[in-house]
């Protein structure tokens, strides 16, 4: 984030020593401060195994808002969407006030009636500033406003008729009746409390007569009239804050040097450090990338930035001529990184007080980077290049020293600037010679305030003469009223109604399901486990559209297996969990034993392949080998580049066909189980012991209550997403798996629950698997809605016919739930067909010009963790996570749901604060638009060519999400969940501070409770009534946007 | 010859045709009524395919009749008999300029298909396609060009469009840094241009090539100028096209280039834009052959950047300033080839490189993924052979090159502190003077602009408490 002010200062008033010689932090105090600060840095590390994490996890102990309030500025981020966005959000609702009104008087509580004057209650005072859309705007526009445009000649549009009316009339009787004659007239009523006001208005009343032509002033029209009124009504306004308020702006004290000199100099010193700083740690972090390393990288960061700085003949910038002496000093001092921080902090005069502030605001200035070091320090399993613990002191180390030399640079160049501040060393004083900053955006000046009033007195009707006649203390009163309910207020109540909105319609449609019988299926013909992923809502509804006989359950896709894994064709293990989990156990994908010649050759072929392209990719940007290739092989390029670009699919059939003979054989099996007592990753090391198969097992089978009425086919899905050209490709695979293929998990879950000594195990512990049934493991693609199955050449030969029945149904589901995602995407005709809906899909994903590949969980709004046949048969729009759990099958304690919750509550909410805040902020929070990224050190992306690496969610990832808290809907009751949330810190985190909404639905009866302010509120449904379609085709077909929740098929 | 009479009409066909597309793009824009994504994108697609139908069919037509030059005429557009000052329009056909035409037809065609899909839901889309259309007109001109204020004409388009689209995200600071950077080299080589252009006018009476090389189709012209003559034109050509192609010692705007969407990086600093000064180059061979000196600069030149870049490409961290370098790489070469005279084999390495990098740069998004599928293939992670660089250098000296080479062989550098700074320092200082003299008339504070607040550096304010 070049150049963009972070907006952060200390809070501490004016008075400010001159720090002479501040005293040196402690260094072990030094480096829990710096800890401290790592934990705000962004927690995405490598972009290959995309971790959807709440972006403000670090203030998760704090209420959202004060949490979303800090983090903006912490972040310099924007905490809400611009109040208009709400407005047209919530513009097509007749009910619009009344909802405003709700969230106002919730907010508000027993302070809704302080009475305001007699200008009527606070309520009714903030219910006109969020329904009415006030303008604001700076000084400078405020004034062109006031002097050219018609705020001063027309009633706004939208004030009510009477009231302006009303304003008029009254303001034309006190103008002609008390006021005209001037203050010389005996007759004229003291009309306020104060003398010399009146003589004031008095002034006012006759130069406006003046200016609007006194001589006519019997023949003026109803439009002069109205001018006169507006341009009285706003020197009453003007005149009444003046009472009141002084212009005097707080000031902020600099916290960091780099803001002060900014706004001494306008050179902005962190330029120069952070292009010095990203092109150092992009080296020093390389995957693997650059042909050439680092010099010295092994020996940490600091050390080798002092080598690579540290030599003479370097460049001829101005800025860095004294780094090479600075760092010899270092040198011959000896100086350890963290003595350096603490040497530089007295330096720049930092003190121990705002040690804290100072330090996290520095590391946040370039977070992307310094975020990396601190992930790859932490997390040196994710890497094949970690970097060395305490990584991140010595970045922070060099971070300040070339912050050091660049202010100093800046600071002492012969300029006007710098001659008028007298700014010279030591760096100590900069923050106190430079004078402090005014105004924080949030403060409105007389005008502005009154300009506020003048806009209010207009809505809600209240007349000059009025205004004139309140006190000082009413005026005071006033003016606090409008101060206090500031524009980020009144964006937090939009926005709490923006979210009010769509829990009241789920709610409802919840609410009016549960009331009608759940849809039990006595002899299911098979069954199917999906991710909790809201991708795979609709693709439940259509199977259970297609086939009434199916059940379906959800839960988290790794399927509680979590592992190391390595394909038959893959070199490196990955992570198949969920990131906040790291695995213990190995597993890895044989070719069968019979192919393993097969394997092998084809492996030696794969590999020769794999150098050769290799080659040509490395020497393309060569010297002789690119000049070869170019002249003499260039041209044939356009051949695939003509062919990728205008026939994708062509192109892709063909790669596809070209790489099949040199593929890994597909009849493979999972090396499961372990041979040896203690796991690693290779040999008799790898897989899980018997016992820990049986346990994952049967908890997943608990978790999602199927414990009874098996069919004789379950199927396992797991899911991943294919596409070209993205390298945000992790962020569409499964968020369960830490941004992989879910398949593998899948998989081994079938192949464990096929055991017979599992089940033979199982049944012990009374969860008895008829001998019939049979599980199989597989692959959902989100992208191309294709299916793949595993280990079907182990299938009995009784399974046949269920199996091929079955694939038959998915693959109408498959066409189907094609169909429904096209309707979201503006290159795919709203009337395509279901065909050309799969083939639209498909394409998407061999596309390389093609950015938004699918739209991954961007529609995700609510979680449902519930017995699925309750809720069966709602269309829900691809916006909840569903997950299955019978309360029925639980004990007292809520142990099953409470190691539900513990991973699903921080995932599905993390997925969603991620959204939410990504959209909110998209170039702030998110990473902007995908468009000029650029691949870095194989870790993440740039903007452009040299920028901070940009963590979160690109924009094409994002567009059509609704920036709103996730609704959790839990079929539990009250003690359950209060148990829970005693036992566990994040999920209280998260529910008591209202990271996410929670409601919950009562296993017995139908009732909803809302849990708000820590308290359970019984949920009255505001609507009881609820759309009826066929089906989802009948539903959607015709529409892009988000749709309302509604009945499918056949309900009496 | 039937064939004959339709070389002409063609020939228009080919420049009209996007000059129809700009106008369409332009003007729509100008009168606040852009075109829709879709319709813009079927402008885009109609004239490219017409532009490169016609150019396909004039190289047909050229095979089979065996005629090596098509001059088209358009006139003098300006003429100011008084100052001898005439604008001469004209283009030509000949072995040079009917395969670049091609290229860039079919690299700005697949680049517009490309486009209509990445930057579909764009809120700069319609920019992006007006910027798109100054290019292809500015590239068409350029490589047809007959006269050299002609290819001065498309040249300027070129440098508008590559900067402007270098700022596209004009609401970040850097690429409007860069952008500014890219243009004030482009104005460096522009002047050379200029100069040359006029002197060349002088010398010869006229900017026409065929004048200054002599009789001949391409590339068969012998030179008119006298050797000093021809090097004094050539070594202001050769900074024009240095300064195009970012040879040394410009090269350092070329990765500050890959600002832009990755379309624009593809087609401009991969594939196009950044031949052209080897373009310019190879149009005016002949004037190089004149002169050993001139042929030598050149190739010492273009043997320099392609060092430098090759070097330098070795420590990029990223994969667009990669490409960018080994694009230099070869452009370096490519210039040594015309300076030694090879002028087929410059052609066809051109039309090979470009085709080459632009599916390249396309694909640089893919680059975690085609790693992870190597490194599949391959059985363990990618390492590199120690180069002999690596191998023969003392440690202090592959030290000091690796710094060398990650700060750009501090040309940058050089251009900051040797030719920026003096310049702002200069206006500075003058403006210091200004201002101390007027607020002595003044007897006070002489600037409004003082007073006001410093705008914030976002460019685009965050409507904190702005509701309107």
């Amino acid at each position: 984030m070049n150049g963009t002010a972070m907006g952060i200062e200390c809070n501490e008033d004016s008075e400010v020593e001159p720090v002479a010689a501040c005293a040196a932090i402690d260094p072990t105090r030094l480096k829990q401060i710096i800890e401290r600060a790592a934990l705000l840095l962004p927690m995405q590390g490598p972009i290959t195994a995309f971790a959807f994490l709440n972006t403000l996890q670090a203030l998760e102990h704090l209420p959202f808002h004060e949490g979303l309030k800090q983090g903006a500025k912490l972040y310099g981020c924007r905490p809400y969407m611009p109040a208009n966005y709400y407005r047209e959000k919530l513009a097509h609702s007749r009910k619009r006030v009344e909802e405003l009104s709700a969230v106002l008087l919730e907010d508000l509580g027993d302070s809704a009636d302080v009475l305001i004057g007699f200008l009527g209650t606070r309520y009714h005072m903030r219910l006109a500033m969020l329904q009415y859309t006030l303008r604001m705007a700076d000084v400078t526009e405020l004034e062109w406003l006031i002097a050219e445009s018609d705020a001063l000649r027309k009633f706004r549009a939208d004030a009510p008729g009477l009231n302006r009316e009303r304003t008029i009339e009254e303001t034309r009787h006190w103008v002609m009746r008390d006021l005209r004659n001037g203050a010389s007239t005996r007759q004229a009523a003291r009309i306020s409390a104060d003398a010399s006001e009146d003589q004031r208005i008095r002034e006012v009343v006759q130069r406006l007569f003046e200016a609007f032509g006194k001589s006519q002033l019997e023949s003026w029209s109803d439009d002069t009239w109205e001018a006169y009124t507006l341009h009285l009504l706003w020197h009453v306004c003007q005149r009444g804050v003046e009472r009141v308020m002084e212009n005097n702006t707080p000031t902020q004290r600099w916290l960091r040097h780099r803001d002060a000199i900014l706004e001494a100099t306008g050179e902005d010193s962190d330029r120069l450090v952070h292009e010095a700083l990203t092109r150092f740690t992009a080296c020093f972090v390389d995957q693997g990338f650059a042909g050439w390393m680092l010099p010295g990288r092994d020996q940490g960061y600091f050390r080798a930035f002092k080598a690579y700085y540290g030599q003479g003949k370097g460049p001829p910038d101005r800025w860095l001529r004294g780094l090479k002496a600075e760092i010899e000093r270092l040198e011959i001092a000896g100086m350890t990184p963290i003595e350096s921080i603490g040497e530089s902090l007295q330096m720049l005069g930092v003190d121990e007080t705002e040690a804290d502030m100072f330090i996290s605001a520095t590391l946040l200035a370039l977070r992307g980077w310094a975020g990396m070091l601190w992930q790859l320090e932490v997390r040196p399993d994710r890497v094949p290049r970690s970097v060395a613990p305490g990584t991140l002191i010595e970045f922070l180390a060099v971070r300040l020293i070339l912050e050091r030399i660049a202010l100093t640079h800046l600071a002492t160049r012969p300029n006007v600037a710098t001659q008028e501040l007298q700014i010279e060393q030591p760096l100590a004083k900069l923050r106190t010679v430079v004078p402090p900053r005014e105004t924080s955006e949030e403060h409105l000046t007389i005008d502005q305030t009154a300009f506020m009033l003048f806009q209010l007195a207009q809505v809600r009707g209240w007349l000059p003469r009025d205004l004139h006649g309140l006190s000082q203390a009413d005026w005071e009163a006033l003016v606090a009223e409008v101060t206090a309910f500031s524009g980020l207020e009144r964006r937090r109540l939009l926005h709490i109604t923006f979210e009010r909105r769509f829990r009241t319609h789920a709610l409802d449609a919840i609410a009016a399901r549960v009331r009608r019988a759940p849809i039990e299926v006595s002899k299911p013909r098979f069954q199917a486990t999906f991710c909790i992923d809201a991708r795979e809502e609709s693709f439940r509804r259509h199977l259970e559209e297609v086939a009434p006989d199916v059940e379906t359950f959800g839960t988290a896709g790794f399927y509680g297996v979590p592992m190391y894994y390595r394909g038959a064709a893959d070199a490196h293990f990955a992570a198949l969990c969920p990131v906040v989990i790291k695995p213990t156990r190995w597993v890895v994908e044989d070719v069968v034993y019979n192919l393993e010649e097969t394997h092998r050759r084809r492996a030696v072929a794969r590999r020769a392949l794999g150098t050769a392209s290799h080659s040509v990719h490395v020497g393309s940007r060569n010297f002789a080998a690119g000049a070869l290739l170019a002249t003499g092989a260039g041209a044939l390029a356009t051949v695939p580049l003509v062919a990728r670009i205008l026939f994708p699919r062509f192109a892709a059939q063909l790669r596809r066909t070209a790489s099949s003979f040199v593929e890994a054989p597909n009849v493979t099996r999972l090396r499961l189980e372990r041979l040896e007592s203690t796991p690693s990753s290779e040999g008799d090391g790898i897989g899980f012991s018997l016992a820990e198969m049986a346990d994952m097992g049967e908890r997943a089978l608990r978790d999602i209550g199927l414990t009874s009425n098996f069919a004789r086919l379950v199927l396992i899905l797991g899911h991943s997403s294919a596409c070209l050209n993205n390298p945000h490709k992790s962020c569409y695979d499964c968020g369960a798996c830490s941004g992989q293929a879910g398949g593998p998990n899948a998989r081994a879950l079938a192949v464990i629950l096929n055991d017979v000594r599992v089940r033979a195990i199982l049944s012990k512990n009374g969860l008895a698997i008829p001998d019939e049934t049979y599980f199989i493991g597989g692959m959902h693609n989100t992208c191309t809605d294709s299916i793949t199955f595993f280990d079907l050449d182990l299938m009995r030969r009784d399974h046949l016919h269920d199996f091929e029945a079955a694939k038959l149904t998915l693959e109408e589901a498959c066409r189907r739930n094609a169909h429904e995602r096209c309707r979201r995407f503006d290159l795919a005709p709203l009337d395509i067909s279901l065909d050309g809906a799969l083939r639209h899909v498909e394409e998407r994903s061999e596309d390389l010009a093609q950015t938004r590949p699918e739209y991954g969980n961007s529609t995700n709004a609510l979680c449902i963790v519930g017995r699925w046949p309750r809720f069966r048969g709602l269309y829900l729009d691809r916006r909840p996570f569903l997950m299955s759990y019978d309360p029925t099958q639980d004990d007292e304690e809520a142990t099953i749901l409470g190691r539900i919750l513990g991973a699903v509550v921080p995932v599905c909410a993390g997925i969603n604060l991620q959204y939410t805040l990504s959209y909110i902020d998209n170039s702030g929070w998110g990473c902007g638009t995908k468009l000029p990224h650029n691949v870095t050190s194989l870790l993440g992306v740039m903007d452009g060519a040299a920028s901070d690496l940009r963590p979160g969610l690109p924009w094409q990832g994002v567009d059509i999400h609704d920036p709103m808290r996730l609704v959790f809907v839990l079929e539990t009751t009250e003690q359950a969940i209060r148990k829970i949330m005693a036992r566990n810190e994040t999920v209280r985190n998260i529910l008591q501070n209202e990271w996410a909404q929670l409601a919950i639905l009562d296993p017995h009866s139908g009732t909803l409770q809302v849990f708000h302010n820590n308290t359970f509120v019984p949920y009255k449904p505001e609507s009881t009534t609820l759309p009826h379609a066929a089906s989802s085709l009948d539903w959607y077909r015709g529409w892009r946007e988000h749709l309302d929740f509604a009945l499918i098929g056949d309900w009496a | 010859m039937e064939f004959m009479s339709l070389l002409h009409p063609l020939g228009v066909c080919v420049v009209v045709a996007p000059s129809v597309l700009l106008a369409v793009l332009g003007v729509t824009t100008l009168v606040g009524r852009p075109l829709g994504e879709r319709s813009a994108i079927r402008c885009m697609q109609a004239s490219v395919a017409v532009g490169l139908a016609c150019a396909v069919s004039i190289l047909g037509i050229m095979l089979s009749t065996g005629i090596r030059e098509v001059p088209i005429e358009m006139g003098d557009w300006v003429v100011i008999e008084a100052e001898h000052f005439h604008f001469h329009v004209k283009f030509i056909f000949d072995r040079l300029s009917v395969p670049f035409v091609i290229l860039s037809f079919v690299l700005c065609g697949t680049i517009g298909a490309f486009t209509s899909r990445y930057l579909h839901r764009e809120s700069g889309f319609g920019r992006f396609c007006v910027f798109y259309a100054f290019f292809l007109l500015g590239m068409v001109v350029s490589v047809l060009a007959g006269t050299i204020e002609t290819l001065f004409f498309g040249w300027e388009l070129v440098g508008l469009s590559s900067a402007l689209l270098v700022a596209y995200y004009h609401e970040r600071q850097n690429p409007v840094r860069n952008g500014i950077r890219v243009w004030a080299v482009y104005r460096v080589a522009d002047a050379a241009f200029l100069i040359a252009a006029l002197a060349m006018h002088h010398l010869t009476g006229a900017g026409d090539f065929e004048r200054l090389t002599g009789a001949g189709a391409w590339p068969e012209g012998v030179g008119v100028l006298t050797s000093n003559q021809a090097l004094f034109v050539g070594l202001l050509l050769l900074i024009a096209a240095a300064g195009k192609s970012a040879l040394v010692p410009f090269s350092g705007w070329l990765p500050r280039a890959m600002e832009g969407p990755t379309p624009s990086s593809a087609i401009f600093y991969g594939a196009l834009s950044v031949h052209l000064g080897a373009f310019l180059l190879l149009r005016v061979g002949s004037v190089l052959a004149s002169s050993l000196l001139l042929s030598a600069a050149v190739v010492v030149i273009g043997v320099t950047t392609a060092l430098y870049a090759e070097i330098t490409a070795r420590v990029q961290t990223d994969v667009k300033s990669a490409l960018a370098f080994a694009s230099l790489t070869q452009v370096g070469i490519i210039v040594a080839e015309i300076g030694f005279g090879f002028r087929y084999l410059a052609l066809v390495h051109i039309i090979g490189h470009a085709c080459l990098r632009t599916l390249q740069l396309l694909r640089a998004p893919s680059l975690l993924r085609d790693y992870n599928v190597l490194e599949n293939a391959i059985g363990e992670h990618l390492t590199r052979d120690k180069t002999i660089w690596e191998r023969l250098l003392p440690e202090s000296m592959r030290s000091w090159m690796f710094r060398w080479a990650l700060e750009r062989g501090y040309f940058d550098s050089f251009f900051n502190e040797y030719i920026v700074s003096p310049f702002c320092f200069v206006f500075k200082t003058c403006d210091a003077w200004e201002r101390s003299w007027t607020d002595f008339l003044a007897g006070g504070k002489s600037r409004v602009s003082d007073e006001l607040a410093t705008p914030s550096d976002e460019l685009i304010p965050d409507p904190e408490f702005a509701e309107s």
